[in-house]
């Protein structure tokens, strides 16, 4: 590794601190303060100099603006050593420069209250960084965008549009609502000197919208729950086609309940939102071609009452009567309309008790949930009768979130991380309208998080480990998913050709999220048998706490 | 065993088409003989099938029989039990599950491909396959969906590859 000594002396004077460049140590006690996270991308860089490095990288990247013949004349003649070596690489190429200008980086400089947000926002509006270490994130991709000063300004403008964000949300919370609404009148201005087609200027302005929804207009939502269930179908439809979240739920789904189902001849499958039954007809191809044939199939599907009297159920039930016809499986079809989950009586679903029952909840047991854990709500009605019901398997799929926390800035918070990682996703989708749709699908969502309190407030989405605490004091017991469904998760995102989405096994059960931040999870569980269950009732207070 | 009489009769076509032999032994004409021409369409690529479906009009209802694709469906996997074709001509066709799934599945995964999952790329192209039928039953109904014409289709996502 060669080292540029008079480097080391023009970066030191320049940067004002002194700098232990220019002797290297022996390798043995270099190797201990590596930057681990660095190392993995393929850079070794002493922890200690990340800062360093930061800077030096920053002046490289305006010399390269400014003087863009002189850089040209160094990429093509001057030797390189090592690049891996991150800080005397730069540095070798700072030296070719005379003299580097002053970088205009007064934001950079700001101290920002919040950096975890900021930073993470920054990830998810690019993407390839989300590995690096949190300061070099931040500052190398300020770097990178700050290539054109418009681009500066904007990328400004859109820290400190969350900055505000969080900021209002915080007013919100305190009940301070004239500041919140300059805060809003601010954003709105800021709004338009961001871009608002893609990145974090979009996703602001959905949560902009949410907190003037409920500033002015309290806790009810205005009309945007009162959707009709046509609409939400049209919406959910469109979701399904743009990105992979529902296709991975309903494939898994389907591999749990295909395997549970595995040597019987009567099966009985509940499913608690049939939209336009899409989920279906994987499975009843899947168990057409079983080894031994079909089983008996019967399927009830819950939805909402169709206003006009349109029986929406019962078409959807006769499509895949269809379908299940013209593959030779025995198909029976019931439906139930209920406006609320909880409106359900288990009588209604009129359960054989010797076929075979498997429970499938896409995305709905986190309605039943209430803000206070103490109080009895539905979800605990619910999952009784579910499990009276005895099913061989429940197919879980929640979103991966943690939206039902009391505090308002906290789940403002959570959720500002979560629906940007998710429209940054969206990003992939070129298919129109489906992606307009989908977007749409998703601000109703954050409306309802953000604008939303008591009932009215549907979308209180819990994490896995919450689901795993509920669902076992419940009486259920985990079932892992397995490598089948695990394989047909992975080739599904290869099928989507976007880079971003990965597919993790969590002890059992599959999540999947956009570039290692899980969006959404998928879990099968068993019902204890009553005589296990009973020995549980010996140890007190398990099942009643901690709901 | 006709076979090697035309191919022997073929090598020495150079010297013998003229004069009296042209009588004797009639030119080989594969047209007429549509049990090779299966045989040899059966082993081609789907490319080559599609060109040698706009040969003549021979050819193209030969290469439009479902057979040809089933072969192509799954060639490079154990043979399916039975059950699978009726399962298939129900949803569509042999054809019509190569075009839509098989190919843009094999072709997407190819970068990623390991051997063992050949069958598995074909059960998640039926499953889609699957899901695509149950989509254009919908759309012959007369649902009417109010956003445009072109009914959202599952398989959308594999006619256009997006590059992120």
């Amino acid at each position: 590794m060669v080292l540029y000594d008079d480097s080391a002396t023009l970066a030191g004077s320049c940067s004002g601190s002194s700098s232990s460049f220019s002797s290297k140590p022996p390798p043995m006690q270099q190797q201990q303060d590596i930057d681990d996270l660095l190392a993995g991308a393929g850079y070794k860089v002493r922890s200690s100099e990340l800062r360093k490095v930061a800077h030096r990288l920053e002046r490289l990247e305006t010399a390269m603006v400014n003087s863009p013949a002189d850089f040209s004349q160094l990429a093509s003649d001057t030797i390189h050593y090592n690049p891996s070596d991150l800080a005397s690489w730069v540095d070798s190429l700072l030296s070719e420069f005379a003299e580097a200008p002053p970088c205009p980086s007064e934001f950079i400089m700001d101290p920002v209250t919040n950096q975890t947000v900021v930073n993470d926002v920054w990830t998810t509006t690019n993407p390839n960084m989300s590995q690096v270490h949190q300061n070099i994130s931040y500052e190398l991709q300020s770097l990178n965008n700050q290539l054109t000063v418009v681009t500066a300004m904007e990328e400004d403008s859109g820290i400190r549009l969350v900055h505000m964000l969080m900021t209002c949300a915080e007013c919100v919370q305190r009940g301070d609502f004239s500041l919140a609404t300059s805060f809003l009148k601010d954003m709105q201005g800021l709004l338009t000197r961001v871009n608002t087609v893609c990145g974090i200027g979009k996703v602001a302005g959905h949560f902009i919208d949410a907190l003037s929804r409920r500033i002015f207009q309290g806790f009810g939502g205005g009309s945007i729950n009162g959707g009709s269930s046509y609409e939400n179908e049209i919406l959910y439809h469109h979701f399904y086609e743009a990105c992979p979240y529902l296709k991975f739920a309903h494939f898994t789904a389907n591999q749990a309940i295909l395997e549970a189902f595995d040597g019987d001849d009567c099966v009985h499958v509940v499913d608690f939102n049939l939209m336009h039954g899409l989920q279906w007809p994987a499975l009843i191809q899947a168990l057409a071609l079983r080894p031994g044939g079909p089983p008996l199939l019967r399927l009830t599907g819950i939805g909402p009452p169709s206003p006009d009297g349109r029986d929406s159920l019962r078409e959807i039930g006769l499509r895949l009567a269809e379908l299940a016809r013209s593959v030779n499986v025995r198909f029976a079809f019931r439906g139930v309309a209920a406006s609320r989950l909880e409106d359900v009586k288990p009588w209604m679903l009129q359960v054989n008790p010797k076929e075979s029952v498997a429970v499938n909840s896409i995305m709905q047991l986190h309605r039943l949930l209430g803000s206070d854990s103490n109080l009895n709500y539905p979800i605990e009605t619910v999952l009784s009768w579910i499990r009276s019901l005895n099913p061989k398997i429940m197919t879980v799929v929640e979103q991966e979130a943690n939206h039902n926390q009391p505090g308002f800035l906290d789940r403002f918070t959570e959720a500002l991380h979560y629906y940007s990682t998710m429209f940054d996703s969206l990003e992939a989708c070129t298919v129109e309208p489906d992606k307009t749709l989908a977007e749409i699908y998703i601000q109703r969502e954050i409306t309802n998080v953000v604008s939303c309190e008591g009932p009215a407030r549907v979308e209180r989405h819990e994490p896995l480990a919450k689901w795993r605490t509920r669902l076992s004091g419940a009486g259920f017991r985990p079932s892992h998913l397995g490598s089948n469904a695990y394989k047909q998760a992975s080739m599904l995102l290869t099928l989507f050709s976007a880079e971003g989405y990965s597919v993790e096994e969590n002890e059992g059960c599959l999540t999947l999220g956009w570039h290692s931040r899980p969006l959404i999870a998928a879990s099968a569980w068993q019902a204890v048998s009553h005589a296990s269950a009973a020995l549980d009732t010996h140890r007190p207070a398990q099942s009643k706490a901690g709901k | 065993m006709v076979q090697y009489h035309h191919r022997g009769c073929h090598r020495q076509g150079n010297h013998e088409t003229v004069g009296e032999n042209k009588e004797k032994r009639p030119k080989f004409f594969i047209n007429d003989h549509v049990d090779i021409l299966i045989e040899i369409l059966k082993r081609l690529d789907c490319r080559s099938l599609c060109v040698a479906a706009s040969v003549c009009r021979l050819w193209c209802t030969i290469a439009r029989n479902d057979s040809l694709w089933e072969n192509l469906c799954f060639r490079h996997v154990s043979p399916p039990p039975t059950s699978v074709r009726s399962v298939v001509l129900a949803l569509g066709g042999y054809k019509r599950l190569y075009m839509g799934c098989v190919r843009p599945v094999r072709s997407r995964l190819g970068r990623a491909r390991r051997a063992s999952w050949a069958r598995d790329e074909v059960q998640l192209s039926l499953s889609l396959f699957c899901v695509d039928y149950y989509e254009r039953l919908g759309g012959s109904n007369s649902n009417g969906r109010v956003v445009g014409e072109s009914s959202p289709s599952s398989l959308m996502f594999l006619c256009k590859p997006v590059n992120v």
